[in-house]
Parts: structure tokens; sequence; C-alpha cells
């Protein structure tokens, strides 16, 4: 049986990107951080490593925490995706982001919105997560700048203040 | 070099018999992908060879866990976050409850599929040693029908399957008779966070008449697939764990695993980790059986106490005396888990009045003695917990003292927060965070560190 392709057409994938219907023309194998980044302009979703280690793709997908990287748009039909442009709408997010920055939590600023999207992920199941439950939470995201731990703070900074609610 | 996305196909069939259809019309043509935690990156690195996919993503024929009185049926499409959100798999299968929970990241575990780690066939996978321990079997489904086979032979070689042609696992079959054993689960990685093990280990054992009736020993990353410890297996079956079986045991697991050299580790480092772990399990089988020896004898006597009596005894692990009088009336009691088990459910639905009660049976952190006076055994129990907090630098206990009275004069009631094993400014950490709480949530919060605290103590009175 030969494993030439069967075609290498683009198909119409049609998902939610931050409450707004898109519809984008797409090979089915593309994956959704490129999809996201290049046909909706939307590059707030970082690559960093490219094969789901360091959560810099990461969006919610249906509510779930996943990297983009690993997903061919084929399978994010029909979902409702949230990415880090459709988060900072939100007055939660805006929190995050100030105690993010209260606590030094962003460097250089590529895990950021992965930190910020991971930290929200875990505040909507926790709203008062331990340091343990912060580190857990976070530990598929990885930041080459700030030694984590004004991250952690920001965190839990963020709880304090009310960000899950 | 980065892969083309015009130079593969996916298709995304709606049913389960859609894609077998498929897999059959044109057998080894098409590559199945569920959350594409293993095929996304090779296809990314551009080192995937199939060049068509089918998506078995999110079918539900193959993401539901059925339950019947005698196994579970985890479908292979399952996430491990659907594992670890499920009730029996997390009170019945401890061992790859706790492997979902170290297997990547959060992100990793709401894409990875129990079918894909399986399929996968990495010898470091880490839910396979918990599959072997249970001896699970495996639903194979094709169009031309369904086979059950024994997990167990499932890898038959490096990176190879029994997988034919057309094939997929449909489910993963586990027996619900594991309620006698003992579980333990470790993994040995460079962290504690999204590592490939060096070494791991899923083990079960259960002691009758003092010896050992049953154990099985399941390691990962010591050998092309995950294997069972036969040879030490059958050393210790039918015997009494003393320090000289141990060491035997310990030797002949770290003799029988066939590990390599490889980037993670090496052979020597992950025969010697191997040994030690079958050791650790069996000094813990020990210690686990003799606590259950202890907790039988304590509930023994007493289950036949008046319930004055049974309540009073029982009061200071809880310092609610309508907890205490209901745990009485659950009586018999026969283990440390119904007593825990117990133990949640009346604590959850007692009246605000009876925690706030609860509460004020505990000294402040830093100080010895409760609001209202509370037994002697509570007092040493308290003694006990805040054992940290006694180490502390004058001046931090001072700081503490402070905020404690910052939280009280906040909250009207004393700071609870279950001390054991913190530090004294860990504990001004969390006091601080929670003096930003709300009444009702920070209520909630002290009633869960309570609940805390009677699981603690219950646990220490089961082996007074």
């Amino acid at each position: 049986m030969t494993n030439a392709p069967r075609a290498r057409a683009k198909c119409e994938i049609s998902f939610t990107v931050n409450g707004k219907p898109e519809t984008v023309r797409a090979h089915p194998m593309a994956r959704l951080l490129d999809v996201l980044r290049f046909d909706l302009g939307l590059t707030g979703t970082k690559e960093g490593c490219g094969e789901g280690e360091c959560g810099s793709c990461s969006v919610l997908l249906d509510g779930a925490l996943v990297n983009s990287c690993l997903i061919p748009a084929l399978q994010a039909t029909g979902t409702h995706i949230l990415t880090i442009e459709g988060l900072a709408q939100d007055a939660r997010a805006q929190l995050l982001q100030q105690s993010f920055l209260d606590c030094g939590g962003a460097q250089c600023g590529i895990c950021t919105p992965g930190m910020i999207l991971a930290a929200h992920h875990l505040l909507h199941k926790k709203s008062q997560p331990t340091l343990d439950e912060i580190r857990e939470g976070l530990s598929g995201n990885l930041c080459r700048c700030t030694g984590y731990m004004q991250i952690f703070e920001a965190v839990a900074d963020a709880a304090s203040r009310g960000a899950s609610t | 070099m980065r892969a083309n996305p015009a130079e593969y196909d996916l298709v995304a069939p709606r049913t389960l018999p859609v894609v077998l259809s498929l897999l059959a019309q044109e057998p080894g043509a098409w590559l199945p992908i569920a959350g594409g935690t293993d095929v996304m990156v090779q296809y990314s690195a551009g080192k995937l060879s199939a060049r068509n996919l089918v998506s078995i993503w999110n079918l539900s024929e193959l993401r539901k866990i059925e339950i019947s009185t005698e196994e579970i049926q985890i479908g292979a499409g399952c996430t491990y976050t659907d594992l670890l959100q499920h009730e029996i798999v997390n009170r019945e299968f401890p061992l790859l409850s706790r492997a979902a929970g170290w297997t990547g990241s959060i992100a990793n575990q709401n894409r990875g599929t129990l079918g894909g780690n399986i399929v996968n066939a990495s010898p470091a996978a880490d839910s396979l040693p918990a599959l072997l321990a249970y001896e699970a079997e495996l639903l194979l489904v094709s169009a031309s029908g369904e086979r059950r086979i024994p997990y167990a032979g499932f890898h038959i070689a490096y990176r190879k399957t029994q997988l034919a042609p057309g094939e997929l696992i449909r489910a993963i079959c586990l027996k619900r008779s594991f309620s006698g054993y003992y579980a333990h689960a470790r993994k040995v990685g460079a962290r504690n966070a999204q590592a490939i093990s060096k070494v791991s280990l899923a083990a079960l054992g259960r002691i009758a008449d003092g010896v050992v009736d049953d154990i099985r020993l399941a390691m990962g990353s010591v050998a092309p697939v995950p294997v069972r410890l036969t040879e030490a297996e059958r050393i210790v079956k039918g015997k009494s764990i003393d320090s000289e079986l141990i060491h035997l045991a310990r030797a002949t697991a770290a003799a029988e695993v066939r590990p390599i050299d490889d980037i993670r580790s090496t052979l020597r480092y992950r025969s010697a980790v191997a040994g030690n772990l079958v050791a650790e399990f069996l000094e813990q089988l020990r210690a686990s059986h003799e606590r259950a020896g202890k907790s039988s004898a304590v509930l023994a006597r007493w289950n036949v106490l008046s319930v004055d009596k049974a309540a009073e005894e029982i009061l200071p692990c809880c310092g609610s005396k309508s907890w205490a009088r209901e745990m009485a009336n659950r009586r018999p009691v026969t283990d440390e888990a119904s007593i825990l088990a117990a133990c949640d459910q009346i604590w959850e639905d007692l009246p605000e009045s009876d925690w706030l009660e609860a509460f004020r049976s505990h000294p402040r952190i830093g100080e010895s003695r409760s609001p209202v006076s509370s037994s002697a055994q509570s007092a040493t129990w308290s003694g006990q917990e805040q054992q940290n907090v006694g180490l502390a630098r004058e001046a931090v206990k001072a700081i503490l003292a402070e905020a404690n009275r910052a939280y009280e004069k906040r909250f009207n009631r004393i700071f609870i927060v279950c001390a054991t094993g913190k530090s004294a400014p860990e504990i001004l950490e969390i006091l601080r965070r929670r003096l930003q709480n709300d009444e009702p949530t920070e209520l909630h919060e002290a009633a869960e560190q309570q609940r805390q605290i009677a699981h603690l103590r219950l646990k220490k009175w089961l082996t007074l």
C-alpha cells in the first residue's frame, strides 16, 4: 500500500476564537498554532519548543489547557478556542497581568502568554491554590528568565486579589 | 527539518465504525492520531513517516469509562485528565491515577490518552507498569470484530506491539479486585514534573496470615518493554517480610532488570535504583500491615464502648462534640479508610457553630493553650503539629503573633491551619494570604484545614 498522501488540498475549518466564529482554509495537518498566528494574525500565542514541552503556545480549547503546537487544525473543528488576546478582554486576566507586573513575573515575555493562560486555567479550578498547586499548575510552562519564584508569587497574589472570580 | 503540512492528509470520521472500515480498506495506510502528544512531536520534527492520518480524538465510543461490578472498562481515548477526574479510578486504581498525575504537564494530560500511551510503546511510558500490576486486559477492535487479550504480552519487543494492521485498542479492562492490596507507585526522574522516568515502579502487595500472599512488581525504563519482576516476586511470595528477605529481594530485582545506558541514566544506576525501589516497597508494605494490625485492635476496642465513652475518646481528633457523637454513632468501623470517609462526611454536614467549636479547641499557632480548655491528648497533638513553629526565631514568632491578632480582629476567631510539616515562615505566608479572603471563603478554607488536622489525628489515634 502506498504511503503517498491522499490529498494535499486545503479544507475549510470552522471554530470559535475568542468568542468570534472563524472559518479558515488550511491543510488539515497544519498546526493550530500556525493557523492562529498566520491565518488569524493572533501572534500572542508563541512558539517555543514546538514539541509540547514549554507551554509557550498554550491556549484553552473548550476550556482545557492545551499546547496548540500539538493540535492538527482539523481537530479544532467546532471547538471554542481562547487565546491570550481573548483573555486580555477579561477583567480577571487584567488582575493576573497586574500581579505579573507587580511581582516581576514577566521579563523577556515569550513565556508570559502561556503562563497567564495556565494560571487562569489553574485559578478557574482552584481559587486559592497552595504553592505546590501553583507549581504543579504551571509545571508545563518553562521560563528561562525569572527563575519562576516571581511567577509563582504573581499567581498567589492574583489569587488573593480574587482573579478567579 | 520542519514538516510541510501540504504533504500530509488527515481525515476525521465521526464514528468508530467509519474509522475501522477505513483502516480495513487499506491496511497499514492510515496512522491513527488521538491527542497528538506523541504523533505531533514526530510530525513537527519532520520524522513522521506516515503521510495519511485518521483522527480518533474524542470519538465517543473510545472516550467513556464503563463500570460493572466485576471490572471497569476504560475507553482507549480517555485522557489522563479523564482518569484523574474519575472517582472509581482514583479510589480503586491508585497506581493508575498516580501515573496519570505525573505524566507530562497539565496540557499534556488534557490531550494524551491511555490507549495512545500503550500503542506508542515507550519502555518509559508512565501508565504501563500500573497496567501490568493490575493485570489489565485489552479489547482490540477491527472491522472484522473484537478480541480480548492480556496486556502483559502486548508489547513484544522495543516499540513493537501485537496490534494487527487495521486494529485499534478500544478499551482497557481492569478487574475490581484490589481492595485488600497495598499499592505503591514511584517514579525516579530528573525533576518532579514532566520528566521521562529513569526507573519507575508500580507495585501491589497483600499480606494474609503474616505472609505475602500476592505481590506484583512492575517496572518501566528497565528493559525494552515494561516488565514484571517475576524473580523478585517469586522470592517474596509466601514469605513473611523481614530484613533478610528485603535484602534478598533488592539483590534479585537489581540482577533481574535489563536496563541500558542512555541520555537519561546508566545501566548501573538503574539496576541499583530498581533494587532500592523494591526494598522501599517491601518496607512500606510491612509497615502498612503493622499499622493495619494496630488500627484494627484500636477499632475493635472502640467499637464496643458505650456511645458516650466512644465519643469522648475520639473528641480530641476534631474538637466538635457533635462530630464526635456522630462518629460514635457510625460504629462499627473496621478500618482506617472507613473512619476517614465517615469523618469527612460528618464534618462537611455540620453547621457553622460546630465548626467554630472545633476551631476553639486549638491553641493559637505559636502558643500552647487553646481558648477553651481541651483534653491532654489534644494539647499533646497540638504540640507535635506545631513542632516546626517552635523552632522558629523569636523575631518570626513575634511577627506570627502579630499576624494572629490581625486575623482574629478581622474574622473574630482563631486562625486554623494544618501546621504539620510547615515552618513558621510558611504559615505566616498562608496567614497573610488568607487575611485577604472574604468571610465565606475563609470559613471554608479554615474548615478544610480542620478536616486535614482531623485526618492526621485519626491516623495517630489508630496507632496509639
